[in-house]
């Protein structure tokens, strides 16, 4: 894994307001997202983030950050 | 006392953003004239309002060619006038005070919000640029019924606007032969002329009279009505001042049948 | 034997964790009431009238802002003084009867506002928190706030006394950082509870017992406010005390600046009080300049809060480059997440940030028209009390449950969790509450929805939002319940042998740094009071002018105060600016 777990939860809890606003800063833009449309873009975040998370690590040099957290 | 680079940098930020804040206030109130509530008005006694010129018959009144004042008396749980009707392209100061608890008047989706204390007279001025209706709520809790009080505001377009006020007092029932009379008092509360006509119709006839009425001021037209003309029984009658109606009924009665009952 | 709170403190264990349940019991019924009021308001299931909605609001307010914050406070003072003076309380007994009166008055004033429940009794005291007169509570219920505000006078009085006491033993130490900041905290609080005591003693307790017929609603309101702004800075401050000397800490490392921090805390004892004014910016009958005061008071106090985000993140920093964190933002992942204590702190200080920039609006004098007494109120003090201290101190918990019970916590996992949970939830919850406040939507009132007109979202629909609360309010609920049964697990655990010790974060730059002047709490209670002189004087005596000490046209003051307005501004303005200057020039020195 290339986040601890504790670390990914706070990741994932930190899309909420992500999301949330998400819509108000869409709006300004003319892109008006629906319930539904936004909670399809906050699950396909949420995939990404997880894809992310659970790739091994492969040491290419992107894995710095996976390393400092893995201590937790 | 040592502080850190960064830690001056971050400071100097914080009274930048602070003093910016202060500035940006104080151009609001003064370049663009966002006046505070405050304390102009005099005090008044709460408990009575009904013997207040302003507040005894809360209103809506005209000052000047634009410029309009609505003495508003918010109290558990409704606004008085309901709803208040003001032309688009005016001015309008309101003038709310509370005969009871604290209560605020607030104009649902605008600026325009005050608290209502009783005592005090809040004030604010307030520019309506263009016609529609919005929801009046109180947003202090006034007690248990707080969630239902609520008001309406009707922005009125400038060419349909008037404060014209319909009163008619008519004869209820007359004997065959004798007239019967219909006075209509229109109170024209603008401040510049009012021209329009007073329609009355009674069975198949229509009357109709023009009537100039100056500002503030009242007119009476006096109908009369041969009750011959109309023949014995009920008869409606609808009087008519621009979009203002009154109606009632007059009753015509055989003269000799009710000397007999007698 | 380990060397936890418990160990070396027996005594006072007992009494912070006494003081622990009894806010967590606050927490638990204003959680309860909580709950209703989310299910009612948004219309998903009413179970009660929407009459009684208001004694439920009332007791949601009283219990988790007085009584929660409050009991907690004590409690985490209580540790401050013993754990950074390193002595015990002087006389038990006093500090068990100081707790008692607060217990007392808390129970008075809860039973009188539960009473509004039942048609038993005629006692009710559905005024909510701000008991704003005319609005009349039972006597029963001013009184308990009474006894509760005198309790922690004499709180204060107790930790002074230790102060004193450790002073003779060491009279060329500088106070300890906890205890200072105990210390100019209770300070600001004795200022700020005048208001409130004058309000209840003087006006409402005499007139609820029909001694006199009538109040000046603007007079009690303001001498409320006197005391409602200050109040939130006195639930705030044991927060601050936490992200200080506790979350450097758990982070790995120390506190950034000692002497920053006496800084911060002096600036809250000063400029708390003279801003209450700005909570009444649309009230009729205070002059536009007294308003202007308060405003540019507020924004003052906007440097103690944005200086203490340096401090914090930088606290942080530190922490996490001592575990190995490295890069501009890599160090944010060598945090300790997986520690409750920490996360639920990091991110109650993430929340406040979001509350400052609502709360600037607020404070934003002419833009508060759009807000005021709106939703978005409610939006902005759920970030702050609501999370900025409630998930502090939720968090916090999980530290010191073990240091007061001398048992390990149940479980950290349930305790990640549980912050975590809050965060979201408060996350859904708040903003939907900022964005109905802005649509217009009142706060306070058991049905949002009217007959004459319907509110217009601007993104979304009203329902959403409605949707959006209901649903952050069950997460915040499911978070409270994972925090009770962590609370219950670790009282039911055995004694351990292996617990962390009672420490707090050291410094990376020390008290041997801050100026002496920093501690001379005489001079900085002296300024404080000629603050509210200059800010409070000629508005309260323009009200009782106008409006009579008892209401309309009884005993009017002949005192005229036409000029007396412009000169207190001038001063007033003045004296703010000067004392900016001083502390500023304080820090930067």
């Amino acid at each position: 894994m290339r986040i601890s777990k504790a670390g990914l939860l706070v990741v994932l809890a930190l899309l909420a307001p992500l999301l949330v606003e998400l819509r108000t800063v869409l709006s300004w833009v003319n892109v008006e997202l629906t319930v539904l449309e936004t909670a399809v873009v906050g699950a396909a975040l949420v995939v990404v983030i997880l894809v992310w998370a659970f790739l091994p690590e492969n040491g290419d040099g992107k894995t710095a950050e996976g390393d400092a957290s893995s201590e937790n | 006392m040592n502080v850190h680079t960064y830690e001056k940098v971050w400071l100097i930020g914080a009274m930048v953003l602070i003093v910016g804040f202060i500035v940006t206030i104080t151009y609001g109130s003064v370049g663009l004239g966002i006046a505070m509530v405050d304390d102009s008005e005099e005090t008044i006694e709460p408990s009575e309002l009904d013997e207040d010129e302003r507040f005894a018959d809360p209103r809506v009144e005209q000052v000047g060619e634009n410029e309009y004042e609505a003495y508003v008396v918010a109290q558990t749980f409704i606004f008085q006038p309901d709803p208040i009707e003001v032309p688009s392209g005016s001015e309008v100061t309101f003038y709310v005070t509370s005969p009871d608890v604290i209560h605020s008047f607030s104009i649902v989706g605008t600026n325009v919000n005050t608290m209502v204390i009783p005592g005090e007279v809040a004030t604010m001025t307030v520019e309506f640029d263009e016609a529609g209706e919005y929801g009046v709520v109180c947003n202090e809790y006034c007690g248990s019924g707080h969630h239902t009080m609520e008001g309406e505001l009707h922005v009125v377009p400038d060419e349909e606007f008037d404060m014209t006020e319909l009163s008619v007092e008519a004869d209820d029932e007359v004997e065959t032969g004798d007239e019967a009379t219909i006075e209509v008092e229109v109170e024209n509360r603008m401040l510049e002329a009012l021209e329009t006509a007073v329609t009355l119709e009674i069975g198949d006839e229509t009357l109709e009279e023009d009537v100039t009425i100056d500002g503030g001021e009242t007119e009476t037209t006096t109908f009369t009505i041969d009750s011959a003309d109309l023949g014995e029984g009920d008869h409606d009658w609808t009087v008519t001042v621009d979009d203002y109606e009154d109606s009632g009924t007059l009753t015509v009665t055989d003269e000799l049948e009710e000397d007999d009952d007698e | 034997m380990s060397n936890a709170y418990i160990d070396d403190f027996p005594a006072e264990a007992k009494l912070v964790r006494t003081a622990f349940y009894s806010s967590f019991l606050a927490l638990a019924l204003g959680g309860v009431f909580g709950i209703i009021q989310t299910l009612h308001r948004t219309g998903y299931y009413r179970f009660i009238d929407s009459a009684d909605y208001y004694t439920v609001l009332t007791a949601h307010g009283v219990f988790l802002v007085i009584s929660f914050t409050i009991f907690f406070l004590v409690g985490v003072f209580t540790w401050a003084i013993t754990t950074s003076l390193d002595r015990g309380v002087e006389d038990l007994r006093f500090t068990w009867g100081w707790y008692g009166l607060m217990a007392i008055g808390i129970t008075l004033s809860g039973v009188a506002i539960l009473a509004g429940f039942t048609d038993a009794t005629d006692i009710s005291a559905s005024v909510l928190f701000t008991f704003y007169a005319p609005l009349q509570a039972h006597p029963m219920f001013y009184l308990g706030l009474v006894l509760f505000v005198v309790g922690t006078w004499l709180a204060g009085a107790d930790w002074f006394r230790s102060w004193w006491a450790w002073k003779q033993e060491n009279p060329d130490a500088r106070i300890p950082l906890p205890t200072f900041m105990v210390l100019t905290t209770m300070l600001m609080w004795y200022i700020a509870t005048l208001g409130v005591a004058a309000a209840i003693l003087l006006f409402l307790l005499p007139w609820s017992l029909g001694l006199v017929d009538s109040v000046n609603p603007l007079l009690t309101r303001t001498l409320f406010w006197f005391f409602g702004h200050p109040v939130v800075y006195f639930w705030l401050m044991p927060a601050y005390m936490m992200w200080y000397i506790m979350l450097p800490k758990v982070s790995g490392g120390k506190l950034f600046s000692d002497p920053l921090a006496r800084v911060v805390f002096v600036l809250f004892l000063i400029l708390s009080v003279p801003t209450g004014i700005h909570h009444q910016y649309l009230d009729p009958g205070i002059a536009e300049g007294f308003k202007f005061i308060a405003m540019t008071n507020t924004m003052f106090l906007l440097l103690p809060s944005l200086l203490t985000a340096f401090t914090v993140v930088a606290s942080m920093e530190h922490g996490a480059r001592q575990r190995g964190g490295e890069g501009y933002f890599g160090w944010l992942t060598a945090l300790p997440w997986r520690d409750p204590v920490f996360t639920g702190m990091a991110l109650a200080g993430l929340m406040f940030a979001a509350a400052g920039f609502s709360g600037m609006i607020n404070a934003g004098m002419n833009i508060n028209y759009l807000v005021h007494n709106t939703f978005w109120v409610v939006g902005h003090f759920h970030l702050t009390v609501g999370t900025a201290v409630a998930l502090t101190f939720m968090a916090v918990t999980y530290w010191f449950l073990p240091q007061i019970t001398g048992r390990a916590l149940w479980s950290r996992s349930v305790a990640l969790g549980q912050v975590v949970l809050w965060f979201v939830g408060m996350t859904f919850m708040s903003n939907a509450m900022h964005r109905g406040g802005l649509l217009g939507v009142p706060r306070r009132t058991a049905e949002p929805q009217y007959d004459g007109f319907e509110f217009e979202a601007a993104v979304g629909s009203m329902g959403e939002l409605q949707a959006q609360i209901a649903l952050g309010g069950i997460l915040l609920t499911l978070s409270l319940v994972l925090f009770f049964a962590n609370v219950f697990g670790t009282a039911l655990n055995g004694r351990s042998d292996e617990l962390p010790a009672n420490e707090y974060a050291g410094t990376l730059s020390g008290p041997e740094d801050a100026p002496l002047v920093l501690d001379n709490l005489k001079l900085w209670t002296a300024i404080a009071v000629v603050l509210v002189i200059f800010a409070y004087t000629f508005p309260l005596l323009s009200i009782v002018d106008r409006g009579g000490l008892f209401g309309p046209d009884i005993n009017p003051l002949p005192v005229s105060l036409e000029t007396v307005h412009l000169l207190a501004f001038v001063l007033e303005s003045h004296a703010t600016g000067a004392l900016e200057s001083i502390a500023w020039l304080g820090v930067s020195r």
